[in-house]
């Protein structure tokens, strides 16, 4: 699956968040392997400066 | 995907610069935008003495890591707010970073120094806790850099942040505030000279950055913080930035270009008209700046109610008393 997709199906918009894949960052057209452990971090603050 | 530089596997994509990064040549990026930002706007000086100000999270850490490869002397400020267990996770990713790189992290915690948490100094002063929370940051920041003489003050606001502010005083035309959103404030009047490197930067990127430098940062939001309309302006800008890569950038620093000038003047008087605090010697409108009057209302004495009737011995021993 690709990370575009994967972010559509959460329906999360991409400035939102970073998606990580067995600990590196990749970007949307990356395909994320079966047995990748795959993190979908936030990344937005909402108290000011983070 | 391929680097724009090196041609090699990319690991971010930027629609709004059309372009994408390997992690040596993303880091590269982020450092030459702060870089470029505190040149075009002048922020800080070769030989300034630098305090910033520093929660645990992902801006903060980022710009204190890049100020130091700048070679700036920099040190942290990091304020302890008495927001629970957030609180004390928070403080230690500041420390940790501080620690690990040998960096000196100045600390002020409310409840041991001024007896309240946030929390509390909220409900006392009926302010939303991000109000209370904003006002109890700027004025000890602020305090901060002055007794301790810096040169100036750096805050890790980001584009996205700038973004959303602007939107919300747009919105409700908060024309004083609008005055105010200069990415650099001068000195005087009772405040430190204070900048804002990162507005050339996102949030995504400010968080990237710190992935690929292995800066730990506390990803979890503040609990107090869930749902507020701070975080509603930046979805709601999210959601225009990706139909139109690069509307946030274009909002914000066209207004800087072309319309923060008209509102400075009104911005000027309002800071014109602030006195010393006649507790602490902050500027502030009123004789007890915000900040005194919150600690004042939330440090004091409470009433004791008697819950039950009292007892014959109670007012046995009431009559004993003298």
């Amino acid at each position: 699956m690709r990370v575009q997709a994967l972010l559509a199906h959460f329906d999360l918009q991409r400035e939102s968040v970073l998606v990580i894949s067995d600990g590196t960052l990749v970007p949307g057209d990356a395909t994320l392997g079966k047995n990748a452990k795959v993190e979908i971090r936030p990344v937005i603050s909402g108290g000011g400066p983070g | 995907m391929k680097c724009r530089v090196c041609r090699g596997a990319a690991i971010i994509d930027l629609r709004r610069h059309n372009a994408n990064f390997c992690a040596p040549h993303f880091t590269k990026f982020c450092i030459d935008q702060v870089t470029k930002a505190i040149k075009d706007h002048k922020m800080i000086e070769p030989d300034d003495r630098v305090l910033v100000a520093v929660s645990g999270g992902k801006d903060s850490l980022a710009v204190w890591d890049i100020l130091t490869r700048l070679d700036y002397e920099v040190d942290g400020l990091y304020v302890g707010l008495g927001i629970g267990e957030y609180s004390d996770t928070s403080g230690d990713y500041a420390r940790d970073f501080a620690s690990e790189r040998g960096l000196k992290l100045i600390e002020v915690d409310v409840r041991n120094e001024f007896g309240f948490d946030v929390p509390n100094g909220s409900r006392a002063v009926k302010r939303a806790p991000c109000s209370a929370c904003g006002m109890t940051k700027r004025h000890l920041f602020d305090r901060a850099a002055l007794e301790g003489e810096y040169d100036v003050l750096v805050t890790g606001h980001n584009l996205d942040d700038e973004a959303a502010v602007l939107f919300g005083n747009v919105l409700h035309w908060q024309t004083d505030y609008l005055g105010r959103q200069e990415p650099v404030l001068q000195a005087g009047g009772g405040f430190p000279r204070k900048v804002k490197p990162l507005i050339r930067l996102s949030e995504r990127e400010m968080a990237a950055y710190c992935v690929v430098e292995g800066i730990d940062y506390i990803i979890d939001e503040c609990p107090m913080a869930v749902g507020n309309r701070h975080i509603a302006y930046k979805e709601a800008l999210n959601s225009i930035e990706a139909r139109s890569p690069g509307a946030k950038y274009d909002f914000y620093h066209g207004f800087l270009s072309r319309a923060a000038a008209l509102f400075q003047p009104e911005s000027v008087e309002v800071r014109e008209g602030l006195q010393p605090c006649t507790s602490c010697g902050a500027p502030t409108p009123s004789d007890v700046c915000a900040f005194c009057r919150m600690i004042s209302r939330a440090t004091e004495p409470q009433p004791i109610y008697f819950r039950d009737k009292p007892t014959s011995a109670d007012r046995e021993e009431e009559s004993n008393v003298g």
